[in-house]
C-alpha cells in the first residue's frame, strides 16, 4: 500500500466539513475516510486497477481543492458551449451561481446545490445518499469502492436533482464541473444525487471539463429511478490533458424504468469511469452507450457493471474506443445475472478502432450468470478502418486522408446519435470532430 | 474518352482478364454482357481503382491520361463514376454530408467553388425527385438499412449529383424489381448527352430494354469475344451464352 496524500487533506478540511450539512453526513464522511485509508491509493497489484497506474496521486503534491473564478465566456469555451439548459456549474467542486442559471422550475422539481438541498429535502437526501454507489451486498469477488468512499469522505458541495412523480422536465438539465488548477495540483471530489420518482422524466447532461493544470477529480454520481421513470443521462468528459479523472456513475432502477446512458470520454491523461447499474425492478430497460477517444499517452478505461437482480429485464450496451499514438484503453464489461433474474435479455458489444500500431486496447467481457433461462450475448472486435467503406468514399472523390477521418468520426458518432436532444448531440459531435482533427 | 488496350489482370495469382480491348467515344453507350465469372465486375473494379487487383499487362487511357496511375479519388474527380454492384453501408455518416463532401472535392478538382449547404440543397432537389428517393434517406447514414432498390437508386442519384463524364454501371439491375428498374433507367437516360458516355455491365438483357446501348460486347473467359449492335443483346437473350461458348470451342 502506498502512503495516501489524503490524510492531511482530511485533517485540514475537517473543521469546515463538520459544519457543512446534517450530522449523519459527518459520520458518513468519517466512515468513508476510514474505508479508503484502510486500502489506500490502489496499485496495479489490485485486481480492479491492474492496468491503471495512478502514480500521479502519490507523486503530485496535491492540495485540497480551493475556489477559483471563471467567467461565463471561459466556461462556455471549455464546456459544450451555450446549451439551452437548466444549468448548475461547479468550479473546483464549489457551486458557482454566477455561471449557473436561475430558472423557474415545474412544481416540486429541484435542481439545487447541496447547501440548499440539505434544507429543501433532507429526508430524500439521507434516504439515498451513499446507498446507490456501493457494491456491498452485490455479487463479485473483486468489488472495490475505495474511490467512492474517498469521495464521501470529502463530500461538501454537489448537485441535487429531484423530479416528483408524473412530472416531465422538458428542458435538459446541465450539471457542469469545471476544474482549474492554475496554482498547484489539487484534488476535487464532486458529487451528484439524482432522484426521479415514479413516472418522472428528465434529460441530464453531466460534463466534466478542465481549464488548466494538474488535478485529480473523483466525481461520484448516484441516480435513483422510481417505477416507470425515464432518464437520459449524457456524461461528457474533457479534462485537461494532464488531469486524472476517476469517475463513478451508479444507478438504481425500479420496475418499468428506463435508463439511457451516453458517455463521451475525450480528455485527461488518465480517465476511468465505472458505470454501475442495479436493475432492481422487473421490466426495466438499461441502455449503456459510450465512445472514447485517446491520443498521445492517454489512458482511458471504461468499466461497466450491470446487476440483473430481478426477472424480465433488458440491457443493451455498446462501447466504442478509438486509440491513436501510444494511447491505451481498457473495456471491462461485467454483467451479473442473479439466480432470480429469469428471462433476462442482456446484450453487450465492445468495439475498438486502433489508428496506430502502438495503441493498445484491452477488452474483458465478464458475464456471470446464475439463472438458467436467460439470453446474454457479448461481442468484442478490435480493428482498423473498413477497407470497403474507405474505397467507397474514395470512389466518390473524397481524398484518402479525409475519407479516413470521416470513418473514424463516424465510428464514434454512431454512439452519439443515441442522444435525443439535438443541441447536446451536435455540441458533442463538434467536440469529437475537433478532437480527431 | 476511354481506351482499354490488351488489359490483363489477376487477383491472388488467379488470372481474370486476359487481354480486353475496348474503345468508348463521347456520347456512346456500351454494354458488356457475360456469364458469371467472366470478369465483368473485375473490369469495373479496375476502372474505379480497387486495390485488390493487379494489372499485369496492357493499359487504360481515360481522357488522355493513364487511368491506372490515378488514385480512386482522382479518377472520380476526373469524371469516372462507378455505380457499385453492392453499395457499402457506412453507419455514422449521413447521406447528405457524404455527398456534399464528395461533390465539393470533385468541384475543387475541377476549379469550381464549393457549394454551401443551401446551394447544395438546390443542386440536388430535382435529382432527389427524379430518383424518387424519400427525403428521409438523405438524413440517414449512407446506405444503412436501405432496401436493395433504395441502394441502387441512391447510386444513380449520386451519379446525377456528381455529373461524371463516364458512368460505369456494375450490375445495377441485379436485385431490382421492374418499377425500380424503370426509375434507375430513367435516371441514367436523363444523364445521356453527347459529352457523357455510359458503360453498362450486366448479365441480363432486361436492363438494355430501358437503357438502349449503341454497342454490345460479350465478355467470356476474360476476353471480349464478340461485339455488335443492340441486336446482339437480343440474340444472347434468345440463345444464352452457351451458343457463343460453343462457337468458341469449335473455333479453337
Amino acid at each position: 500500500m502506498e502512503s495516501s496524500p489524503f490524510a492531511s487533506h482530511f485533517a485540514d478540511l475537517k473543521p469546515l466539513l463538520e459544519v457543512t450539512g446534517p450530522a449523519w453526513l459527518q459520520s458518513a464522511r468519517e466512515r468513508g475516510f476510514h474505508e479508503f485509508e484502510t486500502v489506500g491509493v490502489p496499485t496495479t497489484r489490485d485486481e480492479e486497477f491492474k492496468y491503471l497506474p495512478l502514480h500521479q496521486l502519490t507523486e503530485w503534491k496535491m492540495a485540497p481543492a480551493h475556489g477559483a473564478t471563471l467567467d461565463r465566456q471561459q466556461v462556455a469555451k471549455l464546456t459544450l458551449g451555450e446549451i439551452d439548459a437548466i444549468t448548475l456549474t461547479f468550479i473546483n467542486g464549489q457551486f458557482a451561481p454566477e455561471v449557473s442559471t436561475d430558472d423557474l422550475l415545474p412544481d416540486g422539481v429541484f435542481v439545487l446545490p447541496f447547501e440548499d438541498a440539505f434544507l429543501a429535502m433532507p429526508e430524500t437526501f439521507e434516504k439515498w445518499l451513499g446507498k446507490v454507489a456501493t457494491t456491498s451486498q452485490k455479487l463479485g469477488t473483486t468489488n472495490d469502492d475505495r474511490f467512492i468512499a474517498l469521495n464521501t469522505a470529502f463530500l461538501q458541495d454537489g448537485a441535487f436533482v429531484y423530479v416528483p412523480k408524473n412530472t416531465k422536465v422538458v428542458r435538459p438539465i446541465h450539471l457542469q464541473f469545471v476544474s482549474d488548477a492554475s496554482v498547484s495540483p489539487i484534488a476535487i471530489h464532486p458529487r451528484v444525487l439524482v432522484v426521479l420518482e415514479e413516472h418522472a422524466e428528465a434529460v441530464i447532461l453531466e460534463s466534466h471539463v478542465g481549464q488548466t493544470g494538474q488535478y485529480f477529480t473523483n466525481p461520484v454520481t448516484e441516480v435513483v429511478l422510481g417505477a416507470g421513470a425515464q432518464l437520459e443521462h449524457v456524461r461528457y468528459q474533457d479534462e485537461t490533458d494532464v488531469a486524472v479523472h476517476i469517475g463513478n456513475l451508479a444507478v438504481h432502477q425500479s420496475e418499468n424504468s428506463v435508463f439511457n446512458s451516453v458517455v463521451a470520454q475525450f480528455g485527461s491523461a488518465v480517465a476511468r469511469l465505472d458505470a454501475t447499474v442495479w436493475v432492481g425492478g422487473s421490466n426495466a430497460e438499461t441502455w449503456l452507450n459510450g465512445a472514447s477517444v485517446g491520443r498521445g499517452e492517454q489512458r482511458i478505461d471504461n468499466h461497466t457493471r450491470i446487476d440483473h437482480a430481478v426477472p424480465h429485464c433488458q440491457s443493451f450496451e455498446v462501447y466504442k474506443t478509438i486509440l491513436d499514438d501510444h494511447a491505451h484503453g481498457v473495456f471491462n464489461g461485467k454483467i451479473f445475472v442473479y439466480q432470480d433474474a429469469q428471462k433476462t435479455d442482456a446484450k453487450q458489444t465492445n468495439q475498438g478502432l486502433l489508428l496506430s500500431p502502438t495503441a493498445e486496447l484491452d477488452t474483458k467481457p465478464q458475464l456471470e450468470i446464475f439463472a438458467d433461462d436467460v439470453k446474454c450475448t457479448h461481442g468484442a472486435t478490435v480493428g482498423q478502418l473498413r477497407e470497403d467503406a474507405l474505397f467507397y468514399l474514395r470512389a466518390r472523390g473524397i481524398p484518402k486522408k479525409e475519407a479516413e477521418a470521416l470513418l473514424v468520426y463516424a465510428f464514434a458518432a454512431e454512439v452519439f446519435e443515441k442522444i435525443s436532444e439535438p443541441s447536446i448531440q451536435a455540441a458533442i459531435e463538434a467536440r469529437l470532430f475537433t478532437k480527431l482533427a | 474518352m476511354l481506351t482499354i488496350t490488351n488489359l490483363h489482370a489477376k487477383i491472388d495469382e488467379k488470372s481474370i482478364l486476359k487481354g480486353v480491348n475496348l474503345q468508348i467515344n463521347p456520347g456512346e453507350v456500351h454494354a458488356i454482357m457475360g456469364p458469371n465469372g467472366s470478369g465483368k465486375s473485375t473490369l469495373a473494379s479496375i476502372l474505379a481503382g480497387k486495390a485488390d487487383y493487379e494489372v499485369t499487362e496492357g493499359s487504360v487511357e481515360f481522357e488522355g491520361q493513364d487511368l491506372l496511375e490515378l488514385d480512386p479519388e482522382e479518377r472520380a474527380a476526373e469524371g469516372l463514376f462507378l455505380a457499385f454492384q453492392y453499395p457499402v453501408e457506412i453507419p455514422g455518416v449521413t447521406n447528405t454530408y457524404f455527398l456534399r463532401t464528395a461533390l465539393n472535392n470533385v468541384r475543387k478538382h475541377r476549379g469550381l467553388p464549393e457549394l454551401t449547404m443551401s446551394e447544395f440543397t438546390k443542386h440536388i432537389k430535382s435529382k432527389v425527385e427524379m430518383m424518387e428517393l424519400p427525403s428521409s434517406l438523405l438524413s440517414r447514414s449512407v446506405n444503412e438499412g436501405f432496401s436493395g432498390g433504395e441502394k441502387k437508386r441512391n447510386e444513380i442519384f449520386q451519379m446525377a449529383v456528381l455529373e461524371p463524364k463516364l458512368c460505369v454501371l456494375d450490375e445495377t439491375d441485379s436485385g431490382l424489381d421492374i418499377d425500380a428498374l424503370k426509375v434507375v433507367s430513367h435516371g441514367v437516360n436523363s444523364l445521356r448527352s453527347p459529352e457523357r458516355s455510359v458503360l453498362v455491365i450486366t448479365h441480363y438483357q432486361r436492363l438494355l430494354d430501358y437503357i438502349r446501348p449503341d454497342f454490345v460486347h460479350v465478355l467470356i473467359g476474360g476476353k471480349i469475344v464478340k461485339s455488335g449492335g443492340p441486336e446482339l443483346a437480343l440474340e444472347l437473350e434468345a440463345d444464352g451464352y452457351s451458343r457463343i461458348e460453343g462457337e468458341l470451342a469449335v473455333a479453337a
